[in-house]
């Protein structure tokens, strides 16, 4: 294994690189950005919201980089730390979720705009985001059994159609942002399906092998 | 006896910083940082600074209104003619845009056709005033501005409209050279929007040349920009090189682009939600983390002085 590939199995490298974008946070204010002062609540709620986007995007990476590149030393050592990476995207999107609140002002006008499709696909996706953080720990696979607990955790697919959608509708001159933001990730499911879709139709019979995310 | 009491906002000129120093300040800080000075060698520009100091018009100022921090104004800018992000604006319009000597043109169904000087332009309108408006974004956060500059019905005057001239056409500057937005994108260059000439001629209606009695800074709109405060604030076009009187609906640039989600009055209307959020209420810039929101009001708060202009217009479908 090579050196820096030994180093991303580290825990406590890995905990760390999840917690930055939170000490990131104070940065603007030391700044003194004029976008932090105007509105804080509306820019932590734009920067929560990317940075789960952006974890959500890194997180979904690591199983097709493992199916395409077998013998990819780096993408093996960031797999060990999916779980942590998971709870982290979850833990963003509360915050997400928090500064929209405080965006709103209030509970009648936070749920004043659930009729509204941007709207409704991030609270969606929050849910079900809730749903797998609450068990994505050990006991839980073992009360649901692994096959179930793989089987409810293909949830992300939907969570990442959901997100695509929030994240698009929230542009509002073209897809180009999110079309930058989500293009790694199309562009590896596009050839994982390519290559392990073939291999899986042949054994299908054989395994009645189910892949995972 | 009259006793004039200053309102917070009425600084002295002595407490103001140096306009250089101020819009520097930030590039002292990164060329200090960056251990460069190449950056503090960099022109500043002048936009249009005939009629200062302006007179304060009280009859265009309703009660109750704190004008917004002078450094939001200037810092928290849509004008995607220089970035989508409303922070950067401010460094990306003054790397070398020039927004002085700035001409006009005026065309279209009028009796006096002209291109002329924006300077020329305030001078004959007879200079400036100041005037506290509300200013609503679409976005759904809301300012209010001390705006310096003259009434739209003052051009029109003295330009004399011809009876097929229906619609006010404007359009923005295009040079892709000082503004980087205007290479691509989705956007067809350059910026246009519209007004019937009712609304043109409205009292409300305003040119400004300035912000809280200083020359227009280039990331709000230098040197000349529209202000029509029931509306929302993507109708106050900014850097205007063009007005032409038309006798047919101009295409502003938003409804091109999202004819679902932006239409040509874009009044002011806390009953009619953008498909995408509710225009029932407001963010106040510069109110803090944890402040509530203002509830929106019927044209801006301008009621009285436009609703007649819509009197029998469906506004749920004309929106």
């Amino acid at each position: 294994m090579n050196p820096v590939a030994r180093f991303l199995r580290k825990r406590w490298f890995i905990h760390l690189l999840l917690c930055t974008p939170l000490f990131y946070v104070f940065f603007p204010s030391l700044q003194n950005d004029t976008k932090y002062f105007a509105d804080p609540a509306k820019y932590l709620l734009d920067y929560f919201g990317l940075t789960s986007t952006y974890l959500f995007v890194a997180l979904s990476m690591i199983t097709p980089l493992r199916k395409i590149f077998p013998k990819f030393a780096i993408a093996k050592s960031i797999a060990i730390h999916r779980r942590q990476i998971g709870v982290s995207v979850f833990i963003y999107a509360l915050l997400h979720l928090l500064m929209y609140f405080a965006y709103t002002g209030s509970w009648s006008e936070f749920v004043k705009d659930w009729d509204k499709l941007f709207i409704l696909s991030g609270i969606v996706g929050f849910t079900l985001l809730l749903g797998l953080a609450a068990t994505s720990n050990n006991w839980s696979v073992r009360k649901l059994g692994g096959r179930n607990w793989k089987r409810i955790h293909r949830l992300a697919y939907l969570i990442m159609l959901l997100l695509i959608y929030h994240q698009a509708t929230q542009e509002k001159t073209g897809y180009r942002e999110t079309a930058k933001v989500f293009a790694p990730l199309i562009l590896l499911q596009t050839v994982r399906i390519a290559i392990y879709g073939k291999y899986a139709l042949k054994n299908r019979a054989k395994h009645d092998s189910t892949g995972s995310l | 006896m009259h006793i004039r009491k200053n309102k917070p906002w009425n600084l002295p000129e002595s407490s103001a910083t140096c306009e250089a120093d101020f819009i520097n300040r930030r590039r002292f800080l990164k060329a200090v940082g960056l251990g460069s000075s190449a950056l503090l060698g960099q022109s500043l520009t002048h936009a249009a600074t005939y009629g200062f100091p302006s007179k304060v018009n009280r009859e265009f100022r309703a009660d109750g209104l704190e004008p917004t921090d002078y450094d939001l104004i200037k810092g928290y800018n849509n004008f995607y003619e220089f970035s989508y992000d409303k922070g950067e604006v401010q460094d990306l319009a003054n790397r070398g845009w020039q927004t002085e000597p700035w001409a006009i043109e005026i065309k279209g169904h009028i009796k006096r056709p002209q291109k002329i000087d924006v300077n020329e332009l305030i001078k004959k309108a007879g200079g400036i005033e100041q005037r506290v408006y509300r200013f609503r974004c679409v976005e759904a956060w809301s300012m209010v501005i001390p705006w310096d500059g003259f009434q739209l019905s003052t051009l029109i005057d003295m330009v004399e409209p011809t009876e097929k001239a229906r619609y006010l056409k404007f359009s923005t500057f295009f040079d892709p050279n000082s503004a980087p937005g205007q290479n691509g994108g989705s956007i067809d260059w350059p910026y246009v929007e519209g007004l019937t000439i009712e609304e043109a001629k409205n009292e409300l209606s305003f040119l400004a040349t300035g912000i809280y009695g200083k020359a227009l800074p280039n990331q709000n709109g230098a040197p000349i920009r529209l202000v029509v405060p029931w509306k929302y604030g993507f109708k106050s076009i900014k850097s205007i090189v063009k007005i032409e009187f038309t006798n047919s609906r101009p295409m502003n640039t938003w409804q091109a682009l999202q004819p679902r989600e932006y239409g040509f009055y874009a009044n002011v209307n806390p009953t009619v939600d953008h498909p995408r959020w509710s225009q029932a209420t407001e963010r106040i810039i510069g109110s803090g983390f944890l402040s509530k929101r203002k509830d929106t009001l019927m044209f801006n708060g301008y009621e009285e002085q436009v609703s007649h202009l819509y009197e029998g217009l469906n506004l749920k479908r004309n929106f």
